[in-house]
């Protein structure tokens, strides 16, 4: 029966060289797993994604006056990641506030321990689509605190929720979560 | 037509004896058998902790365990049949088929072969020992996300180090495999004749090499997170625990076709045998499990959407992951027209193979459901994705490799198991795991969560009904051990030919297959799916 002529299987150089190619990819593909941390941070700014704790901006809107907008209802919320000595409190706990109109509230936080400890909030938003129309000014979310053993103080958060605002949200919650930021506790 | 040097040539002499003939096996057919022999073992042991999860989810409320060994129990379960059992054994059957159905003497590099399994034991102990060190073994589901994998007690430490071996014994495998099959392929078979199981081994091998690592940098995050004061997943330092997930399925994904394109692979091989045709759409076969592999990288996100991802990120992760039903659907089409007015024969494997195609489109199909974003949003973490994956894992893969067991027995043996016990495994099996996973649909569309070891009283019926199904499909697994055993011994003697459709090379050698097949490359005259026509040449000893 006839065979078509082949090649004869590859010389051990070969198979040396394909070796080698292959575990380049493996590294590459280790360092791929590494790199995909900044990749994903690079992304989240460039589409805004993760915008959570930044300052906003403004934008012009005359579009409604304040005074005709209708009223949402704000609630204010947190919590404390298990085994940080924290206090964390908003002094007050819901207002109603209209689109446009700017809201200055105290969140008041004690670290309840005897040692120096660092904390960092994230703010979270109920409904989560709302968040992109709470632009906040300033927040204590903004960096993290460092708190002496036993402190108390008070932190104002300021916003204004935006006129574009969907008219089918009737209520905002606004919850902190606060961590430890572990590495720098004293 | 015939081989030179078959006739009655006994199996050889040279055969290294004792403890030694393992510790430092180089032979690719005693690296396979202990790859397949671990990952049986493995399979026991993580069948044992699914039966005492089961045992605590048969009534409501808490009887055997505590919350957290429960949890220890269902993350163990998950990561030692993962990387215990499934992955060693398609490895396992790699290692002692690829070199006969491509004609080459062994394995490219034999010492890497030894090393790749013997790493497997050490990393299996570490899994198991980490029960009995403080805190318990890692209790964060086999996914081990952040912020949980980054708190846990030394368990974890323990998981993460084993994984850290177990990807590299992979890798070493996989980079066996890749060289092996482009490599030492007999003169006459090129790529595209090569069987579809040399195919599927070939493309897993390079999904293994290019995630493994991935999987690796994502533990070894946590494993600094942990000890070293960085903050890759923790949102104080600046860090995000949904990074952990995005990092964890770019591996995970691929990952699930790992498990599955071997499983493929046999099946592609044993349809035609017992269908007496040939394969129907080589070509396209070969092209829908190239495009899975290459989709996989493409859909992780479908597990995370309940992360709070943008709209249009999970239409793309949606759309590409119903995309990849496509190949798969392919492949379903032509095992059945290759079928299609075959003379077919049911013997076991082929059983297993029928098994394989019905239960695993049922998993197929609740994948595609579950792809759907709207509708994850209600299913994520429930029981209807433990019933997904279950299809096609415990259908998918396992009832594969019962298939290739039992349809290269005769070939690695010489011995032919009980055909009767192995229809009765296979019928028991079909019936104890529908009667176990199908009720898990229910449960999961009527909102029970997974990973709880309690539930509300409405779920008692079905869990009841999974619990017994569980505890009798896991009785029926002794059938196939018993058969196994008791065949090795016993049972008579292979015919030289078992089965008369089969046509691929490892058919061509003598039975059982020389313990040095191919010393000298054969020539052969091949044709797709790795059918051979003639063969010029290739000795054994
Ligand atoms: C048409 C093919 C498939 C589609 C469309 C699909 C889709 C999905 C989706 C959307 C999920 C996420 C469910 C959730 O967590 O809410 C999922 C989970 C899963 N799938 Fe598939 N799948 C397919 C095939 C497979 C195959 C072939 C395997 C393995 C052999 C597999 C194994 C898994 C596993 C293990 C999980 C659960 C992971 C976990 O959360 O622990 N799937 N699948
Ligand atoms: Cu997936």
């Amino acid at each position: 029966m006839a065979l078509q002529p082949q090649p004869p299987s590859m010389p051990p150089d070969a198979r040396r060289a394909l070796l080698l190619k292959l575990c380049v990819i493996v590294v590459m593909m280790f360092g791929f797993a590494w790199a995909l941390i900044p990749l994903y941070r690079v992304i989240c700014e460039v589409t805004g994604i993760n915008q959570v704790v930044q300052a906003d901006t403004l934008a012009e809107d005359t579009a409604r006056p304040v005074s005709s907008a209708r009223p949402v209802t704000l609630v204010f919320d947190a919590n404390v990641q298990a085994g940080l000595p924290w206090q964390v409190r908003p002094l007050v706990r819901q207002l109603s506030a209209r689109p446009g109109e700017f809201v200055r509230v105290e969140y008041e936080i004690t670290n309840a321990s005897n040692r120096r400890v660092v904390g960092q909030a994230v703010p979270r938003y109920l409904p989560a689509a709302a968040g992109e129309h709470v632009k906040k000014l300033d927040c204590f979310c903004f960096r993290q605190q460092v708190f002496a053993p036993g402190e108390t103080r008070r932190f104002p958060v300021v916003f204004v929720v935006d006129r574009k605002l969907p008219e089918e949200v009737e209520s905002i919650t606004l919850a902190y979560s606060v961590f430890d930021v572990p590495g720098s506790g004293g | 037509m015939a081989i030179a040097d078959t006739a009655g040539h006994a199996p050889h002499t040279g055969k290294p004896t004792g403890l030694g003939r393992w510790l430092f096996a180089t032979n690719h057919k005693d690296i396979g058998s202990l790859y397949l022999w671990f990952s049986f073992i493995m399979f026991l042991t993580g069948g044992v902790m699914a039966l005492a999860i089961r045992l605590e989810l048969f009534s409501p409320g808490l009887q055997f365990w505590q919350p957290e060994l429960f949890n220890q129990l269902v993350t163990l379960h998950g990561l030692i049949m993962i990387f215990g059992a499934i992955m060693p054994a398609f490895n396992g059957l790699a290692n002692w088929m690829l070199p006969l159905m491509i004609g080459a003497p062994d394995m490219a590099f034999a010492r890497m072969n030894n090393w790749s399994f013997w790493l497997l034991p050490p990393a299996a102990l570490l899994l198991l020992l980490s029960f009995f060190v403080p805190g318990g073994a890692a209790a964060s589901g086999w996914t081990m996300y952040a912020p949980l994998s980054t708190q846990m007690g030394m368990g974890m430490d323990m998981t993460i180090f084993a994984i850290h071996i177990l990807g590299v014994s992979s890798i070493m495998g996989a980079i066996n495999i890749i060289v092996t099959v482009l490599n030492l392929r007999a003169p006459g078979l090129t790529l595209m004749k090569m069987p579809m199981f040399a195919w599927a081994s070939l493309i897993t091998a390079y999904l293994i090499i290019a995630v493994m690592p991935v999987l690796a940098g994502a533990v070894t995050m946590v494993l600094t997170d942990r000890h070293f004061g960085t903050h890759f997943f923790n949102a104080a330092g600046g860090g995000d625990p949904v990074m952990y997930q995005h990092v964890f399925w770019f591996f995970g994904h691929p990952e699930v076709y790992i498990m599955a394109l071997p499983a493929f692979g046999i099946i592609s091989q044993v349809i035609p045998t017992f269908s007496r045709k040939r394969l129907f759409g080589y070509t396209s076969m070969v092209y829908a499990t190239a495009s899975i592999a290459i989709l996989s990288f493409m859909v992780w996100a479908h597990h995370m959407f309940t992360t709070g991802m943008p709209a249009t990120a999970q239409l793309f992760f949606m759309y590409a992951t119903m995309l990849i039903a496509v190949p798969t659907g392919v492949k379903v089409f032509n095992w059945v027209a290759t079928m299609w007015q075959g003379s077919l024969t049911f013997e076991t494997p082929m059983l297993f193979a029928i098994g394989f195609i019905c239960l695993f489109t049922i998993g197929g199909l609740s994948g595609v459901i579950l792809s759907v974003a709207a509708v994850d949003t209600q299913l994520q973490d429930t029981y209807y994705v433990v019933a997904h994956f279950h299809y096609v894992l415990v259908a998918g893969a396992l009832f594969s490799l019962f298939s290739a067991v039992y349809y290269w027995f005769p070939k690695m043996t010489g011995r032919m198991y009980s055909e009767r016990l192995g229809k009765l495994h296979f019928w028991w099996s079909m019936v104890w795991f529908n009667v176990t996973f199908f009720p898990m649909h229910f449960l999961g569309l009527a909102g029970m969560p997974r990973r709880i070891p309690d539930y509300a009283l409405q779920f008692t019926d079905f869990n009841s009904l999974a619990t017994i199904g569980a505890f009798c499909f896991g009785l029926g697994q002794l059938i196939v051990l018993y058969n196994l055993l008791i065949s090795l011994r016993r049972g008579p003697p292979a015919v030289e030919h078992p089965w008369e459709g089969a046509q691929t090379l490892e058919w061509r050698i003598p039975t059982p297959a020389p313990y040095h097949s191919f010393v000298e490359a054969p020539e052969v005259d091949a044709d797709d799916n790795g059918v051979i026509h003639a063969v010029r040449g290739g000795t054994h000893h």
